[in-house]
């Protein structure tokens, strides 16, 4: 069996009383996609942002092995930069020796904007698509994405499917969070149904379709 | 550090993108110290004190064969304080609602017992039970010796008229009666005309030694009356506006300001932009966090405090004003503005994290810099605890040590003694900071 890329054992995450997280494990081996699918509130932003080491559990571990990308569910970019500048920006900050070549091959492959237009200004779909492409810096073999197609139109849409495939093609690991039952049904091997921090269903996405509806109701 | 470096980089040029934030930042502390040092002026500004004139002094009162002008008297004594011609009435009511500190009043016969100088006068002192009571009364004290030197000088004066009379003779009046006297002068005048004798030479010598006697009771009288005078050298000095300690102030003020107001902002901003929980992700620590936006306060309060000081100097070299700017020691004060504005950044870096948002954390780092700074301008004989409570915030320390930088012969022991609070303020506030950062990026 393939060693996990990506081992997330008994994380939870609490706010005061509010248990936002029960304790959960997960997984991500190479050349699969994982996707979690739950209600507003389920916990999967979570649990993502636990796995990608951007929100400290109040219990639990995660083990990674390969380098690890994040999109996060909100955009999350300097305003007043531009979008070359943030790509450079967090080029640097990933230790990329050639920041500026980095930064214009993404520019080119999510087709961004190159002009000095601050990103503040870029269109919804630019901006998830900057969102996007920053999570791949430093070349991840683990991407993890938080409803990252949410206010894309059909055709980003799939130019972001191109590249988790790609990625998944290429022995990466890739985990996504999304309330679009159709996408579950095209690109993940695997579900992860989360309902008030609880893990309710896992395994394959073949199964998926018959606890859909408990959980969305 | 480089990771720090970068992030530094980053709000610089984000700083620079934003050119109303940066004109408002720049622009916010001068302003805000502008008014603290005209608030500081209107302190140290004249009262208004109310004259009442029961005695219903003439323009010009006679005393000791001297004229005095009353208003010019007025004018010439009341250099500390406006008084204001009032009847009784309006003065006690103007005192009871604080329109003037004080009330003094010439009551009736005082002119006369002036002149008799049968009984001693007095003038009636009221004041409000306001801060400024004790420093009215000493100006009004100040008032009446300043009164009773111009006094003393006019009866001295007319002393000496009588002891001229006695050494050279003349006419004179005295208790409203003219009278003729012969005078030392005349005295030896005559002794001269008769046959010498014994008792004729023991006259003449009392007469010479009367005389040279007598010609020294001016200086006598004079030094009876003031036996210490203060000697007042003119003033080339600087004016309050140019001095030392506006200057430390000044820079302490807006580098104190500046440094906290966009330090709590750059910290909240990484929570609104969403960008700390990707620098988080191994990318840059808390701490090198709080680094960059203490580092960010300390740029651009070097930057601004160095204008400011520049400047002052400028004003101070055109002005031709004494002692002209320390040049030399400009370089020392830029050091100790830097290190204000990565401590009191620290500081910011902590609000910043606390209020999780850039504009509650714009709102909370100012009503936090108001008091930070009024607290270390209280005097510590004033607020005890309040001068306590000043030593564990940075702003005080500044004062003292951008003052030692500029002015002091030998400033190093203060600069190390300054420097070493700020460096162990900065440590602690900094530690707080990496702590909140870490809930900012909850």
């Amino acid at each position: 069996m393939t060693a996990p890329l990506v081992r997330a054992l008994q994380v939870a995450r609490s706010y005061g009383e509010i248990e936002a997280l029960a304790p959960t494990d997960l997984e991500l081996v190479g050349g699969e996609i994982v996707a979690l699918v739950g209600p507003n509130g389920a916990g999967k932003s979570t649990l993502l942002a636990i796995a990608a080491g951007a929100l400290e559990p109040t219990q639990g571990t995660v083990e990674t092995e390969a380098r690890v990308g994040w999109v996060p569910q909100r955009p999350a970019h300097y305003g007043r930069l531009s979008a070359r500048e943030n790509l450079e920006l967090f080029a640097r900050l990933e230790g990329d020796r050639d920041p500026a070549g980095s930064a214009a091959k993404l520019l080119e492959r999510f087709a961004l904007p190159a002009e000095r237009r601050p990103s503040a200004e870029l269109s919804v779909g630019n901006r998830q698509r900057l969102n996007v492409a920053l999570s791949l810096l430093g070349d991840p073999r683990v991407l993890l994405l938080d409803e990252p197609t949410a206010s894309l139109d059909p055709g980003q849409r799939r130019r972001v499917w191109d590249v988790v495939n790609e990625l998944r093609d290429e022995g990466g690991a890739i985990c996504f969070a999304t309330q679009n039952v159709e996408e579950v049904g095209e690109h993940a091997d695997r579900v992860l149904v989360l309902q008030n921090g609880n893990v309710v269903f896992a395994g394959p996405s073949s199964g998926y379709a018959a606890v859909a509806e408990d959980v969305f109701g | 550090m480089r990771a720090a470096s970068i992030v530094l980089r980053k709000d610089l040029r984000v700083l620079w993108r934003s050119p109303l934030l940066l004109g408002a930042l720049l622009a916010y502390p001068i302003v805000i110290a502008l008014l603290v040092g005209l608030i500081a002026g209107y302190a140290s500004s004249k009262p208004r004190v109310a004259f009442v004139d029961e005695a219903h002094l003439p323009p010009v009162v006679a005393v000791a064969g001297h004229r005095f002008h009353i208003q010019t008297v007025i004018d010439d004594v009341a250099g500390q304080v406006t008084l204001v011609r009032l009847s009784p009435k309006e003065a006690a009511r103007e005192l009871a609602n604080g329109k003037v500190v004080a009330t003094i009043t010439v009551p009736p016969g005082f002119l006369g017992n002036l002149q008799t100088m049968a009984s001693s006068p007095s003038l009636v002192l009221r004041t409000g039970s306001g801060g400024l009571a004790p420093r009215v009364t000493q100006q009004m004290q100040s008032l009446v010796y300043q009164l009773n030197q111009k006094l003393q000088a006019g009866y001295i004066a007319a002393n000496l008229q009588f002891v001229r009379l006695i050494l050279h003779g003349g006419s004179g009046k005295f208790l409203g009666r003219h009278f003729t006297l012969l005078g030392l002068d005349g005295t030896q005048q005559e002794l001269a005309k008769l046959p010498p004798s014994k008792r004729v030479a023991v006259i003449e010598h009392f007469v010479q030694v009367a005389r040279v006697g007598l010609a020294q009771t001016g200086l006598a009288l004079r030094a009876t009356a003031n036996p210490i005078t203060l000697s007042q050298p003119k003033r080339h000095g600087r004016t309050w506006v140019l001095s030392a300690q506006v200057q430390a102030y000044g820079i302490a003020v807006t580098v104190t300001f500046l440094a906290l107001l966009l330090a709590a902002g750059a910290a909240a901003a990484e929570k609104d932009e969403g960008t700390i929980g990707r620098l988080r992700r191994g990318l840059v620590s808390f701490g090198q966090l709080v680094w960059a936006k203490s580092a960010l306060a300390a740029v651009v309060g070097l930057a601004l405090g160095a204008a400011i000081a520049i400047v002052f100097g400028v004003v101070v070299e055109i002005g031709g004003v004494t002692g002209g700017e320390p040049w030399a020691r400009l370089p020392l004060l830029f050091l100790g503005v830097a290190l204000v504005g990565g401590v009191v950044g620290a500081v910011g870096v902590l609000l910043g994290a606390l209020a999780r948002e850039a504009r509650t954390a714009s709102l909370l780092a100012v009503l936090v810099v108001l008091p930070v700074v009024f607290l270390g301008i209280v005097p510590r004989g004033a607020v005890a605890a309040a001068y306590w409570i000043s030593l564990f915030l940075p702003f005080a320390h500044a004062v003292r040590w951008f003052g030692a930088a500029l002015y002091d012969t030998d400033p190093w022991r203060t600069i190390a003694v300054e420097t070493l609070w700020l460096v162990g303020i900065g440590l602690a506030f900094g530690l707080l900071a990496r702590q909140a950062m870490r809930r900012l990026a909850a």
